[in-house]
């Protein structure tokens, strides 16, 4: 009978890396917020990133109905649309340095994003940032004929 | 495989003797099993890779000029883009009349103009009940062709008279 040796790999490091990394990935996610308001962002070709802290955000959903949280969107709340003004008058004094995210939905009317658009020029906020998905391929590409319809996300 | 195990828990059961040549106490050897632990931290770091995003939202920056500042442009300067209800791409260069493009070709007409007229200002009439995309589209386009400045504005009942009565 053949004396077989016995192979003993060492699993120690390997644990280490992997709890490291473990730690690592508990340490930094942050759990999307549940989203109350469910929108479909437009595409665009920019790659200015949103401040992940210090934001106010306007979410406006298909429908044209506007919402106002804070970047957690725990606090969000609707407005009427005589409230509109008041309301970013309100937040914009709350925090000064807020930078003013607007997020509508791609269906939303423009119309109702003009006028929000309007109210955000007269409560003196002229500068905000459109929060967009990112497009592979510019406007006119997407509008050929060829391309596929965009499928909403949220069904 | 992934165990603790102290020095003398290896496979020599032999018998250690001491500096006076006493037989010592045989110690048992304590083993750990690991594994469960293991299994546990790699189901755990699998979750957490996958659910972890890095991707932080993208914008836009818009700057939108004093809500009630007025500036008197010639009507021959100004390149008007008309979105209409059917979300269809028209354009009106300076005097001339309004006339359909496609958005293949708005990129290369608007450049043309302005290469020909540098006071070109790029207006932007989207109809209320259009979406919000092709504004987005728009802006994305205009800023493409390296006119980032413009004017963005509902249209009025004379713009849709007028857009009726295009070809």
């Amino acid at each position: 009978m053949t004396r077989r040796t016995r192979v003993r790999i060492d699993m120690t490091p390997m644990v280490d890396v992997a709890f490291l990394l473990l730690i690592f990935f508990m340490s930094t996610t942050q759990f999307r917020p549940p989203e109350t308001v469910a929108v479909d962002l437009p595409l665009s070709q920019s790659e200015i990133h949103v401040p992940e802290t210090g934001t106010i955000i306007l979410t406006m959903n298909q429908t044209g109905q506007v919402f106002i949280s804070s970047e957690t969107g725990r606090d969000i709340q609707e407005l009427a649309p005589d409230n509109v003004l008041e309301a970013i008058v309100n937040w914009r004094s709350r925090n000064p340095g807020a930078v003013v995210v607007v997020k509508t939905d791609r269906d939303a009317p423009f119309g109702a994003m003009a006028d929000l658009m309007d109210t955000l020029g007269h409560a003196k906020t002229l500068r905000f940032n459109l929060m967009t998905d990112l497009a592979k391929e510019p406007a006119a590409a997407r509008h050929t004929a060829a391309a596929p319809v965009q499928e909403r996300t949220d069904g | 495989m992934a165990d603790v195990s102290t020095p003398d828990s290896g496979a020599k059961p032999a018998r250690a003797t001491g500096i006076l040549g006493r037989a010592q106490k045989k110690r048992p050897g304590i083993r750990i099993d690991m594994t469960p632990m293991v299994d546990v931290a790699f189901l755990l770091l699998i979750f957490f890779m996958v659910t972890t995003v890095f991707r932080r939202p993208l914008a836009m920056e818009v700057n939108l000029p004093e809500p009630d500042a007025k500036v008197e442009v010639p009507e021959s300067n100004v390149v008007t883009v008309f979105v209409d209800r059917e979300e269809d791409l028209f354009v009106k260069v300076g005097k001339g009349g309004i006339e359909p493009i496609t958005w293949a070709d708005l990129t290369p007409t608007l450049q043309a103009n302005a290469a020909a007229n540098p006071n070109l200002i790029v207006l932007v009439k989207i109809h209320r009940e259009a979406r919000y995309e092709p504004m987005v589209d728009l802006m994305d386009t205009l800023e493409d062709a390296k006119m980032e400045r413009f004017s963005l504005i509902a249209m009025n009942e004379r713009d849709q008279e007028a857009l009726e009565a295009a070809p």
